[in-house]
């Protein structure tokens, strides 16, 4: 269920830029219209501006707080660079560990029947519900986060690189083992090729989950800084303006991550080795 | 991106009647978890573990059946808590039915209004219903009204979702074919819309209802006052109480399997699972 297909995005080919600009308008249309009624009707008082604040106000809270006039200094940069630095090294983490196991449980026979009961009794776990857990064994710090996030992602990670792992010809393998190929080789020019692409999609996906439990983790555990940290507090502070523009920025980056940028490299991947990793 | 979280869960079914190779699956399925539990146990027993931040599988046990309390079960805490849970879920998972339904099938059917409303929808599906809360808060403060709206928007986009994309995935050819042979509006509805939709909207109900309750935990963690799994737990933070907390968990994970398996799994096997044996209402669009 990404939002790529839901936003009809198509590759454009040989249209003229004119159309591409033309798609634009329209499809930003009905969020600009929508933003400019509640901006006219917070400013003609029709509807309560302390929980609906004016667009206009909404974008000045993000303006000053990313400028040396926040409070902090520069907060809004600095609570999105936490939650990236937190968010990549979870992803990272849940990549490594992810591909690590995934391997093994594709390839092996024991790590099979170890790992796929203990997988299938975690799954289910909300993600969150280890935060306070975490909590209590490493403190309120970024590794909570990190290993929220670690565990949201890793799941999607493993099960993708299963099934890429599923899908292998059997003849790779003893192709390469009759050539003489050590099992360091079989993994590193057989099975890692093989199965990156499925290793993107399962990115992109474990990246989606991570984002929505980063946010909610940082609402919870963070102590100083993190988008997740920011709309909190501020909903301490009742600051709505803030909320929102916290808010705002979740969803723009949420959707970046997900279809733009992860998107892009899916699509790269997946036309180089010409593979459909359909899920 | 909706089955992999259900997925990797095989069934198993023990019981008298089951044959032998699937009581050795289950055996084997139930090996490794008895032996991580035995090593737990081990660990903390043998102290290399601090029994007050891991407890022991059996304290967590001992600590499930104080909370219990089956001996007054009109007033076992635990109960209490699980049963706020579920009714705030579900409270938040049938409003998002209501409204997010309806509204899919218009937007499926008519092009234009899904076209304009598109983008807007893309922008908010990634985003985490979780982020919504302290807007909740401010209007709300703390409580049921907020716990519930945040569920309530966890689960309206998945169901929206999939309902446009039942109802998109309907061949216009069936839809004319039906309306040539004279059908009216409400037929229309009843025997190719429905119909043709209900696979997705089904799958879209299921992933809704895990979207309830996975949000849920946070919901309650943040704005619970009182009674709630999420709250129990994080309550049980301040006191160091680690084994309620672990009660809390395994609680949580085994109501959300119930729920996505047997309630919505049995749901699957009626309905999705028997029609596309026999014919699909699929076609191009």
């Amino acid at each position: 269920m990404s939002a790529a297909d839901l936003a009809g995005a198509k590759p454009l080919s040989g249209e003229r830029a004119g159309a591409l600009l033309r798609n634009i308008i329209t499809r930003s249309g009905v969020i600009v219209t929508l933003l400019m009624l509640w901006e006219v009707a917070a400013r003609l008082g029709w509807i309560n501006t302390f929980l609906f604040p004016a667009p206009s106000n909404i974008a000045a809270t993000i303006w000053t707080q990313s400028g040396p006039d926040g409070s902090p200094p520069y907060a809004m940069p600095m609570h999105v660079l936490r939650s990236m630095i937190r968010l990549l090294a979870g992803i990272a983490l849940a990549v490594v560990i992810g591909t690590v196991l995934g391997v093994l449980i594709g390839m092996t026979r024991w790590a099979r029947m170890l790992f796929q009961p203990l997988i299938s009794i975690f799954m289910p776990v909300p993600t969150l519900a280890w935060t306070p857990v975490l909590l209590l064994l490493t403190g309120i710090d970024d590794r909570t986060t990190i290993i929220v996030v670690f565990i949201a992602a890793v799941f999607e990670v493993i099960y993708t690189i299963v099934a890429g792992i599923e899908m292998m010809n059997v003849k790779l393998f003893w192709v390469a083992r009759s050539m003489g190929a050590s099992r360091l080789q079989i993994f590193f020019r057989v099975i890692i090729p093989a199965i990156f692409p499925y290793l993107i999609t399962g990115m992109r996906l474990g990246t989606g989950y991570a984002w929505r439990a980063l946010i909610a983790a940082e609402m919870l555990a963070a102590s100083s800084f993190g988008l997740g940290f920011m709309i909190y507090d501020a909903s301490e502070y009742m600051s709505t303006n803030v909320i929102y523009a916290g808010i705002i920025l979740i969803a723009v980056l949420g959707y970046l991550l997900e279809n733009v940028l992860i998107g892009r490299l899916e699509a790269a991947t997946t036309e180089k080795w010409g593979i459909q990793s359909e899920r | 991106m909706t089955a992999s979280r259900t997925a990797g869960v095989p069934r198993q079914k023990g019981g008298p009647s089951a044959s032998p190779s699937q009581i050795v699956a289950f055996v084997t399925f139930m090996l490794p978890i008895g032996a991580l539990l035995l090593f737990w146990e081990g660990v903390v027993r043998f102290g290399l573990a601090d029994a007050t931040i891991l407890p022991a599988p059996s304290m967590i046990v001992v600590r499930a059946w104080e909370l219990l309390n089956p001996a007054k079960a009109e007033r076992s805490l635990l109960l209490v808590h699980i049963g706020v849970s579920l009714w705030r879920a579900l409270a938040a998972f049938v409003l998002a039915c209501l409204v997010a339904i309806p509204l899919g099938f218009v937007l499926g059917l008519s092009t234009g209004t899904y076209r304009a409303l598109s983008p807007l929808l893309s922008l908010l599906l990634p985003l985490p219903a979780v982020a919504w809360t302290p807007i909740f808060l401010v209007a709300f403060g703390q409580g049921d009204l907020t716990i519930i709206g945040v569920c309530f928007l966890g689960a309206f986009f998945p169901v929206l979702y999939s309902t446009i994309q039942g109802v998109r995935g309907i061949g216009v050819h069936a839809i004319w074919v039906v309306q040539s042979m004279g059908a009216g509006p409400l037929d229309l509805f009843r025997r190719v819309l429905l119909p043709g939709a209900l696979p997705a909207l089904i799958s879209g109900l299921k992933l809704g209802m895990a979207h309830s309750w996975r949000t849920l935990v946070a919901a309650e963690m943040l704005a619970a006052l009182s009674y709630g799994l999420g709250y129990m737990i994080f309550a049980a933070r301040s006191y160091m109480d680690v084994s309620t907390m672990f009660v809390g968990i395994v609680c949580l994970a085994v109501i959300g399997l119930l729920i996505e398996h047997v309630i919505f799994g049995t749901l699957e096997k009626m309905t999705v699972a028997r029609w596309h044996s026999s014919g699909k209402v699929r076609g191009t669009r």
